[in-house]
């Protein structure tokens, strides 16, 4: 199979052999500058800016030196004599960093994907120290340590990784950031008093400075650390002499997002934008199959082609590298290859695949050996003494990220082979370093992971073996030069990692009052976790995290719940994506529920409230939810579903979607959708907001058209014309709220997008009285429901 | 070889004619604000202006801008203060924001036509441009938050 991508046309001939040479000697500057007095403008701006990670300074637009600049005024009329600066800056801990000149440095362990954590996270750091935050900048740390790791992604490993995922950044890092604010503010009072020489009791801070109230005397933040004692390791503050939120300066308030000017003037540095000296281009064809391997190449055409310098067999592919872009491609184009045909994937059969899945999922008897996922009470008397038993198949099909930016890594491997630097958009630095040094055969300290803005994340980029990655280091390696490799967007998509194929049984016992006495949810899909990360799988005895995410009931007052993973063979690569698993765990689950209320003749909203009887967060959501869409109020013409969606255990959101049907064309149309979540104490209100948004049209639109399908071992969509998202023409009027809460903040990335599916196939319901059980609800689908009803 | 004005200033490029647009500017010439997102004119991620209007640089062979004006989001504005720049800070729209200079560069061109759109013409115009974070609703309020404060000083 050969595979042109719609990157570009046909390469002209005839370029010269010297016009070549002119671009490798130049590097990255290609352009010469006609107009007088504008050289070194345009030619030059970027010219070998070598990544460095994303680092910022708020209140800048640009990036300033390290923290080694002389100390700061001294026009202060409170500020004591003292003697020369003997700091440049001084490290109370290993997250913060006070210079001379007031600047302060904190390192930022997450990465920045939208999410908007590169801000709220440092923004708690600087809350707890009382740091101005106009004079802050943060740092995205561009190593593995487990220093800067996430405390809730602790346990797979025996130390906490750096790894942003499962909207866990704010809420991982939330203690960890308060404590070392904390510690940073005590040593400053500490120090001052010393300065000063009065008792610590007398002093408070204002922003980035310490007051002594009774003298007026006032020291900055980097006056202290210009005369401190270079601090050992500090003691622990205890949490109750944490800032109480009643004084919050900043959190909790709409301070400015720190990426944001850098994204709206262009200047914003992703993956794919990174320029290193001397580096190369490289195009990977890639087996049209996965786990088929290059046996025959014909490289000639593509030698041929201007600016192609180097073709190189890899063990999955072929890479055609050069000087530019364009050429690489056009090479990987012309590439001639013949694939091993060996491949067991060439056995699958999507829609034959997901009836197997069903099967095995509807089969009571069949189980694969794994621990229970949730079990609650005992499930078997109930199901035996049942006086109704609802039963239900949910079918879903694999999604695609589709984050706009695609695949990009760029790597620069030492002469030796056992030393690396890499700039990638990577959600995991933690991981990214520890693949590159299993590679490499080398040690994970070893290796720089420059993590860079990403294009999109949504679980695309948390895997342990990055493919993008393991190009530019197997390539850097070979070739003993920098190498950048950009993967164009049809490999994106056919060698893409798919939310997975899944088929779910689910079942619910009613007694004779109605009252759900159990609930039983098989769901038959494969190890997710086994695919992306076999480290991590290897210490998980059998739970899979992610293949079952959000499987679990947990929001509902029911005393039987079992819940199983029924684990089949893959049919596609894997990944976590966006929700996990609540976009397909809970469409199940939600859509079964309301299965439920219409079978009694409850009103699903009161149905739901009813179930959440011990639960005040979701009664809250759901009554809140219910008063922004006027629930009770009758519409003409659209009607609601109303779902609710747990995350991560601490967040949970209600969702109702307005819809309206095309009996002729089978098309749904959202017109409206509510959401109202409790995600305990909201740090950045308006960027919750956008989150929330967010996951919305993220979720309405996997939910209406994402469908991947793996065919003989091949994907059959390859960019946006078959693989379609929202587009911004097809938006319903979204309205959102958070509820008050003085809980920790449990995560918000992720919320309220596996409302979405089962609201819409709910209200769907509604509007026509047929239930949809299968993920997408495309428009041949609905038909085929509304014929199947009517027949 | 190819010459074109790019942001104001006249450039010469060494590359092959069929060369698109896309990558000349971004790696050719360093200007990386204009993003790759599908290389079929699918995304509007690599959106610049060819003589004031939206183009796919993704899908422009650099012969096409031959003795053209070509204008990229790093030239959209002397110091990223145009009036839809600010509009996009003001309603705090990106969120990873690789859309972003596409969705603007789209944005620009249909004020600079059409000063005061209404919704329907602001979401038709921008449907040839995706995001994936989802900022759509942020897209809107920015352009008419831009237009309406255009509208004021006029």
């Amino acid at each position: 199979m050969k595979r042109n991508d719609t990157l570009t046309g046909q390469p002209m001939t005839g370029m010269s052999a010297a016009s070549r040479e002119a671009i490798a000697s130049s590097g990255g500057s290609k352009a010469s500058n006609e107009s007088s007095g504008a050289s070194g403008g345009l030619a030059t701006r970027r010219d070998f800016i070598q990544g460095v990670g994303v680092t910022l300074t708020v209140g800048a637009t640009g990036v300033i030196g390290a923290c080694s600049m002389p100390s700061g005024d001294s026009d202060d009329p409170g500020a004591p004599a003292s003697g020369p600066a003997a700091n440049d800056a001084v490290t109370p801990n290993a997250w913060v960093s006070i210079g001379a000149d007031d600047t302060i440095t904190i390192q930022f362990g997450a990465t920045e994907m939208g999410q908007g954590s590169m801000t709220s996270v440092p923004l708690v750091l600087a809350e707890e120290m009382d740091a101005d935050w106009d004079n802050v900048r943060v740092e995205t740390v561009s190593r593995h340590d487990p220093t800067y790791g996430n405390p809730m992604a602790f346990g797979y490993y025996g130390f906490p990784i750096m790894y942003t995922a499962g909207s866990a950044a704010l809420r991982g890092y939330f203690n960890a950031m308060r404590q070392a604010g904390a510690q940073a503010r005590r040593f400053l009072l500490d120090a001052a008093a010393t300065q000063l020489g009065v008792p610590v009791e007398e002093l408070s801070t204002q922003p980035s400075r310490v007051v002594h109230a009774a003298s007026g005397q006032t020291l900055s933040y980097g006056q202290i650390a210009a005369a401190a004692e270079v601090p050992g390791s500090l003691p622990e503050v205890p949490e109750s002499e944490y800032k109480p939120r009643s004084e919050y300066r900043y959190l909790g308030t709409d301070v400015p997002r720190i990426d944001v000017p850098a994204k709206v003037d262009g200047s914003a540095e992703y993956g794919i934008d990174v320029q290193i000296p001397g580096m190369v281009y490289a195009s990977v064809l890639r087996a049209p199959v996965e786990g088929e391997e290059p046996m025959q190449v014909d490289d000639s055409a593509a030698r041929a082609i201007p600016g192609v310098t180097d073709v190189v067999t890899l063990p999955y592919g072929v890479a055609v590298v050069g000087e530019t872009v364009e050429g690489t491609i056009w090479g990987k184009n012309a590439l001639q290859v013949t694939w091993s045909e060996n491949s067991r994937f060439r056995d699958t059969d999507q829609a034959r695949d997901l009836d197997e899945y069903e099967a095995r999922a509807r089969d009571l008897d069949f189980s694969t050996g794994n621990p229970l996922w949730q079990d609650v009470g005992d499930i078997d008397p109930a199901f035996r003494s049942a006086d109704r038993v609802i039963e239900a198949v949910f079918r879903s099909e694999p999604a695609y990220h589709a984050q706009m930016e695609p695949l990009s890594a760029t790597a620069s491997v030492s002469a030796d082979g056992l030393s690396a630097e890499v700039w990638v958009s990577t959600q995991t630095q933690s991981l990214t370093a520890m693949a590159a040094a299993d590679l490499l055969e080398t040690d994970v300290d070893r290796i720089t992971v420059h993590a860079m803005y990403i294009g999109g994340g949504y679980g695309r980029r948390a895997e342990y073996r990055q493919k993008d990655v393991e190009d530019a280091l197997l390539l850097s390696r070979e070739l003993g030069r920098p190498v950048k490799v950009i993967w164009s967007r049809e490999d994106d998509v056919r060698d893409g990692i798919f939310r997975p194929l899944a088929a779910q049984y689910l079942r619910a016992a009613l007694d004779a009052d109605g009252q759900v006495t159990a609930l039983h949810q098989r769901v038959a899909t494969p190890s997710v976790l086994s695919f992306m990360n076999e480290p991590r799988w290897g210490l998980s005895r059998n739970r899979d995290g992610i293949s079952m995410n959000g499987a679990q009931t947990t929001r509902y007052s029911i005393p039987n719940i079992r819940a199983e993973h029924v684990m089949v063979d893959r049919c596609s690569r894997l990944a976590a994506w966006r929700g996990v698993a609540t976009s397909y765990t809970r469409f199940a689950n939600e859509s079964l529920i309301d299965e439920i209320a219409h079978t009694v003749g409850s009103d699903p909203l009161q149905f739901r409230l009813d179930l959440t009887r011990d639960d005040p967060a979701a009664q809250s959501v759901l009554e809140e939810v219910a008063q922004m869409a006027d629930w009770s109020q009758p519409r003409e013409g659209t009607s609601l579903g109303v779902a609710l969606s747990d995350y991560g255990g601490a967040s949970v959101s209600a969702g109702i979607a307005e819809v309206s049907v095309n009996q002729e064309t089978g098309v749904i149309t959202v017109h409206r959708y509510w959401m109202a979540i409790d995600a305990g104490f909201i740090v950045s209100p308006r960027n919750t907001e956008a989150q929330m948004e967010g996951n919305i049209v993220y979720g309405i639109s996997s939910a209406l058209k994402e469908r991947i399908s793996v065919n003989a071992g091949s994907v059959d969509q390859s960019n946006f014309h078959d693989y379609p998202v929202m587009r911004i023409n097809e938006m319903p009027e979204i309205q959102t709220r958070a509820l008050p809460s003085d809980s920790p903040p449990s995560g918000v990335g992720e919320l309220g997008l596996a409302t979405t599916g089962p609201a819409i196939a709910n209200a769907v319901f509604a509007a026509t009285g047929v239930r949809l059980r299968e993920l997408p609800m495309t428009p041949e689908r609905v038909l085929a429901a509304l014929q199947e009803a009517s027949a | 070889m190819a010459t074109f004005t790019l942001n104001g200033d006249n450039v010469t490029v060494e590359a092959e004619p069929n060369a698109p647009l896309l990558w000349v500017v971004r790696e050719h010439l360093g200007l990386t604000g204009t993003k790759f997102g599908c290389g079929a004119g699918q995304c509007g991620a690599c959106t610049v202006h060819v003589d004031g209007a939206s183009t796919y640089a993704c899908l422009t062979p650099v012969s096409a801008v031959e003795g053209r004006q070509v204008t990229t989001i790093e030239g959209l504005s002397e110091d990223g203060t145009h009036p839809l720049q600010q509009a996009w800070i003001d309603e705090e729209v990106p969120q990873c924001g690789y859309c972003q200079p596409g969705q603007i560069m789209r944005a620009a061109d249909l004020l600079a036509n059409n000063p005061q759109p209404n919704r329907e013409e602001i979401v038709t115009h921008m449907s040839t441009n995706i995001c994936r974070c989802g900022t759509y609703t942020r897209i809107v309020r920015a352009i008419e938050r831009a237009a309406e404060e255009a509208g004021n000083e006029a």
